[in-house]
């Protein structure tokens, strides 16, 4: 569906609804998708879809919600759907709910987003897509015929429409595509994977990538280290001074500090007091901050939040004190934070939750690190740079951290975990290579080990993000690298110490 | 009229009479799925809160598979347009000419067999869908009032029920009806307790499943003393789920292992490897009535039947869909639903109450964090898993915090992993040795 054609059945299903003394919010969304898979030099599955479908969400006047999704939109569909969300409504305030009259206080917005996309939709034809694609997985192919290779790439096009009873209608078009190479390596009998991938709006991803072969440089270099790490010893156990990238700087921030502030956690976050953000309290030195809000052009962009208000960019630490918190409409103000537009939805099926779009891990303290093509090469000049500045901490491993394959974290406890692709001891002149362990502690003190930013700022790693059942992409990073000092209450896991 | 109506007359037509003859199909399969599904949730204590109110979904929509004239194939995901033009399908269709991609293996629509009888639809929950959910309001304001007071409470009811729609031009056309009913809850976010099958739960089982979960909340309220080096570790069985989602799936993926992205090669399954300790099996079961990983017939077409993929601890098949069962020179087997449906067993198991006396020294791991993180290939396994439970002397007696590191293929390979029958559920406790240390 175009955008006009979302408008206008956004305006009729509130039409349908302009009896009710509720409130109504109204949710649709057209996706189109082309994606396709190449595994060992042949195409394993092109796919093409698309999928529309619409959301009414319905609150008794005080304050009772219910909702109710279809995506079969044929005559009548708009008409059924508020019945159903208004009954709904009706039997979650017999059930004695906890009644939330906030979507009442927001104030009326109309704006229509354009689409940022540098390429439209469709532009490039699907089959000149694939002969990229195919192009770029041969030439990897032979560039590292020791790897089993797979190669995707990904365009998506989302267009949302949503509007309300207060007469809000706010629309807007989320263009995200990828390109991912894929690499499993054998060495001494054990196997690593190693995953890397290069994202934006649209099939400019591949153009830039047929030009400048970025993402397959970085992919060799990647699949190169994960077969050092197969016969790579584990190491003992232990709190060390780290040097993290900046995908895992990203998971830092996201996992363990994103989540801990966004309004509906607040009652079980650690960093939340009686349900409220814990405004004010010092979670890191002086000088780190940290970021959350939307780019254009990036993996996880959204100019507008699911209930329809403007996305807004949120310093969450300042100068290492707890400033503020990602807050929507409907626990902001019971946390005690502002709201931002925060409420992030994986489709019109869902009720929108407060989410990240794309979080920065901000650090004063810069040393400068002058860049190198290849990773090992990079590893190299981290270790003299860190020699020349005198940050390499004597008599112990210094422990570089590469890769980030994700993570997770408790908010109650404030828990977490990382896990890397391996790592490498700088300290150690032969810059030896270890398998990945896992990288835990509490979120607090890792957030306080954070003494440097090394190279300049990275953020574009990307990931799918997933809360209360719903996926939704996020993003984001720091500076190159992250020097961290050793902290009981940060470990690496690995063979007993 | 229906999508799959629809779909069928679309692609019959551009088989027998196509409008241009670049259009012309040599075979097709379609899927389509018509469901709805009611929900409920609780947020902190707050039933139907704003985050999770009573909600309905209403869905039609599948996919279909295309074999062009040409040999070459296609893949759409499709839905009801939601306007009336007539030409609509012929622009769908002239767009999945576009982006036909050439792939002999996968070019391969099985011929219609006769369908095992499985009941995969419980008619109590369309009830549920037509508007009796008492049971799930009744069920959310039950849970309120019993659960422990000083806990916070989160939790979920799902019912679902609809159609699933098969056709292909090999002359299958199958539509039943199929049902799920998922509810999960946990405390303070730490210990939970949940049910997914395509039945609904029943009195008893909801009775021991709350039981079992409040039982092991209390026991978390008490510190205990910490893990030595030889402390045994206990899987729980939703830990076990996990841990062959993570470790099992992949590298028994047909596809997977024909790529080289898998643990053990073709060969390894040729010559029938030893993998497992011998009194160790792994099988995937579509037949077991009601439960969430059974089926009549694959997306593909294929007629659900039991496949054993470990037998005594030997490889014997990966799971194969049609393409890879045409590349390994095989039928195509059962497929698993995610875990569902995969089924680990041990020649020794015991009831969970009579392994847990045997156990002298050991910790109760309920939950790890990062397991999604963990390399697949390798089994290595390096994780936190705090908030588990220490056992001493075949008796739960508090909680500790504990790193975990090893690796799950080992841990199936070792003559010292057992493993304990749960009534709760269909995967069971999992006892290994594995490097356990004090978080």
């Amino acid at each position: 569906m175009e955008q006009k054609e979302i408008q206008t059945l956004v305006r009729s299903v509130l039409a349908e609804a302009r009896g009710f003394d509720g409130y109504i919010i109204v949710r649709a969304q057209s996706r189109r998708e082309w994606s396709m898979r190449l595994s060992n030099g042949r195409f394993e599955r092109v796919s093409t879809g698309w999928d529309s479908g619409l959301g009414v969400q319905a609150f008794t006047p005080s304050g009772a919600s219910g909702l109710a999704t279809s995506d079969v939109l044929v005559g009548g569909v708009g008409q059924r759907l508020v019945e159903k969300a208004i009954r709904l409504a009706r039997r979650n305030e017999a059930l004695g709910t906890k009644p939330n009259r906030q979507i009442w206080e927001v104030p009326q917005v109309q704006a229509e987003g354009v689409n940022p996309a540098q390429k439209f939709f469709g532009e490039i034809p699907l089959v000149e897509l694939e002969e990229r694609v195919m192009s770029l997985h041969s030439r990897l192919r032979e560039r590292f015929p020791e790897g089993v290779w797979q190669t995707s790439y990904r365009q998506v096009e989302e267009e949302w429409c949503i509007g309300r009873t207060d007469g809000t209608l706010v629309s807007f078009v989320v263009p995200r595509a990828v390109l991912m190479h894929q690499g499993t390596v054998r060495d001494q009998g054990r196997a690593q994977s190693a995953l890397i991938h290069r994202s934006g709006m649209d099939a400019t991803v591949l153009l830039e990538e047929s030009g400048d072969h970025s993402l397959e440089r970085k992919a060799m270099d990647r699949a190169e280290f994960a077969r050092a790490v197969c016969a790579a010893p584990h190491l003992p156990s232990g709190h060390y001074p780290l040097i993290i990238d900046y995908g895992l700087a990203k998971g830092l921030a996201h996992e363990a500090f994103g989540h801990a502030v966004e309004s509906d956690h607040m009652k079980e976050s650690v960093l939340g007091e009686e349900g409220k953000l814990r405004k004010g309290l010092r979670v890191a030195r002086s000088g780190i901050s940290i970021v959350d809000g939307p780019l254009v052009g990036d993996w996880a962009y959204q100019p507008y939040s699911a209930n329809g208000l403007l996305r807004q960019t949120v310093t969450i630490v300042r100068d290492g004190i707890l400033e503020a918190g990602l807050g929507d409409i409907f626990s902001a103000e019971e946390a005690g934070m502002p709201v931002v537009g925060a409420g992030r939805a994986e489709s019109y099926r869902h009720i929108p939750l407060p989410r990240m779009s794309n979080i920065r891990l901000l650090v004063e303290r810069l040393i400068p690190l002058t860049p190198a093509e290849h990773l090992l090469d990079e590893v190299k000049v981290v270790r003299d740079t860190l020699l020349q500045h005198g940050e390499l901490v004597e008599g112990v491993k210094n422990l570089l951290l590469l890769g980030y394959r994700g993570g997770q974290v408790n908010p109650k406890t404030g828990d977490f975990v990382f896990q890397c692709d391996g790592i490498i001891d700088v300290a150690d002149p032969d810059l030896p290579i270890y398998q990945p362990s896992i990288f835990s502690g509490k979120i607090l003190s890792a957030l306080e080990a954070i003494r440097a930013g090394l190279g300049e700022g990275h953020y574009d790693a990307i990931g799918t993000c997933g809360k209360g059942g719903q996926s939704v992409p996020s993003s984001g990073g720091s500076h190159r690298y992250l020097l961290m000092d050793a902290d009981q209450h940060v470990s690496l896991g690995g063979e007993h110490g | 009229m229906k999508l799959v109506t629809q779909l069928e007359d679309l692609l019959y037509q551009s088989q027998q009479a196509p409008k241009k003859e670049d259009l012309r199909l040599s075979a097709w399969r379609i899927l389509i799925h018509e469901s709805e599904a009611v929900s409920l949730g609780i947020k902190d204590n707050s039933p139907g809160d704003v985050y999770t109110p009573p909600s309905y979904r209403q869905g039609e929509s599948g996919e279909v598979f295309l074999i062009w004239a040409d040999g070459t194939c296609s893949q759409a995901l499709v839905q009801l347009p939601s306007h009336c033009d007539p030409e609509y399908w012929h622009k769908e269709l002239e767009q999945w000419r576009q982006a036909a991609y050439e792939d002999p293996d996968a070019a391969h629509i099985p011929a219609p067999e006769p369908l095992p009888l499985v009941a995969v639809e419980d008619p109590a929950i369309q009830k549920v869908i037509g508007g009796d959910d008492e049971i799930i309001f009744d069920q959310i304001k039950r849970w309120l009032t019993d659960k422990p007071a000083q806990a916070k409470m989160q939790g979920s009811i799902q019912a679902a029920w609809g159609y699933r729609h098969l056709r292909t031009s090999t002359g299958l056309a199958v539509t039943y009806q199929q049902s799920q009913f998922m509810s999960w809850f946990s405390f303070d976010s730490l210990v939970g307790g949940g049910f997914a099958k395509r039945r609904l739960i029943r009195p008893q089982e909801q009775e021991d499943l709350w039981s079992l979960t409040v039982k092991r909340y209390e026991e978390m309220q008490k510190e205990a003393q910490p893990v030595g080096p030889q402390t045994q570790v206990i899987f729980a069985p939703s830990m076990t789920e996990e841990l062959l989602g993570q470790f099992i799936l992949p590298n028994f993926s047909g596809e997977r292992v024909i790529e080289g992205q898998a643990a053990f090669s073709k060969e390894n399954f040729r010559e029938q490897r030893l993998v497992f300790h011998p009194q160790f099996s792994l099988s995937v079961d579509p037949l077991c009535p009601l439960e969430l990983g059974s089926y009549l017939v694959t997306s593909e077409g294929v007629p659900a039947e039991r496949t054993v993929l470990v037998n005594d601890g030997q490889l014997q098949t990966p799971f194969l869909r049609v393409k890879d069962a045409v590349r390994w020179g095989a039928k195509p087997t059962a497929l698993p639903q995610g875990t569902a449906g995969l089924f680990l067993k041990h020649q020794a198991e015991v009831p969970w109450s009579e392994a847990l006396q045997g156990v002298e020294d050991g910790v109760l791991v309920l939950s790890v964090l990062g397991l999604h993180t963990q390399e697949a290939v390798s089994g290595a396994y390096s994780l936190s898993a705090p908030h588990s439970l220490r056992i001493l002397k075949g008796r739960i007696v508090g909680r500790t915090d504990v790193k975990l590191t090893g690796n799950f293929l080992a841990d199936l390979l070792a003559s010292t992993t057992k493993t304990a029958h749960s009534d709760l559920s269909t995967h069971p406790y999992l006892l290994v040795t594995t490097g356990v240390q004090n978080l």
